[in-house]
């Protein structure tokens, strides 16, 4: 079986290829992706972590995660769409009241 | 002549160096950390029946596991509650009412009543060329 620190280290990678994404981009729809790298990095910690104790918990509760993530991009995309309805652009720094 | 994609490097990849310093750390104390041998669930589990089971509190699984069916209800409302805040969030207001006076931040009334031409505050340098983002 491949030891549990490669899992580790590939969910860490693509956690800060997210972060990374979070740090530098601009557009909203780019930000929406790297939460979703962020999010699904955190998901593949609970399925190793899941095959190392042999127990079903963690797949379980990664299935949850997901259906959250869903409902994350739902929202995100609605907050999205207004921006762009009210600013004609998508650059997040656009947006820094929270009222106008 | 054809263009291709080009990575865009810059001055703005700079707070990007805060993640990859994050994830040296991160490694560092992964491949230090000291994990037992995993246990795996054996060639012949029916993993896929026991994660059903599993959430919908049935104690019939091959596999241990704790029950998720209070999750699963909550997470169905949340779904739901976030199906209608999508669409609410999207609905084009129909001209004419209260809240189409609105939906563009109230611009149209406050110009209407400071008698300022429609031009928007939003973007004051202009910038639109979609440059380096």
């Amino acid at each position: 079986m491949v030891p549990v620190q490669w899992y580790l280290l590939l969910a860490a990678a693509v956690f800060c290829i997210g972060l990374f994404g979070i740090l530098t981009r601009r557009n909203a729809l780019l930000f929406l992706m790297s939460v979703e790298l962020m999010l699904n990095a955190a998901n593949i910690n609970l399925v190793a972590f899941s095959a190392y104790w042999g127990n079903v918990t963690g797949q379980t509760f990664s299935l949850f995660t997901m259906a959250l993530a869903a409902a994350e991009v739902a929202v995100g995309i609605g907050i999205i769409l207004v921006l762009y309805r009210n600013f004609g652009d998508i650059d997040v720094t656009l947006a820094k009241e929270m009222r106008w | 002549m054809t263009t291709k994609p080009r990575l865009k490097t810059g001055s703005h990849l700079l707070p990007g160096l805060a993640a990859v310093a994050l994830f040296v750390v991160m490694a560092v104390t992964i491949l230090q950390a000291s994990f037992g041998d995993p246990q795996g669930f054996g060639p012949d589990t029916p993993i896929t029946a026991s994660i059903g089971y599993a959430m919908f509190n049935l104690d019939m699984g091959a596999v241990p596991g704790e029950g998720f069916l209070v999750a699963f209800i909550v997470i169905a409302v949340a779904l739901d509650a976030a199906l209608d805040g999508a669409i609410l969030l999207a609905k084009r207001e129909e001209e004419g009412s209260a809240v189409a006076l609105l939906a563009d931040g109230g611009r149209r009334v406050r110009d209407q009543l400071t008698g300022r031409s429609g031009e928007t505050d939003a973007d004051p340098d202009g910038e639109h060329d979609g440059g380096d983002r």
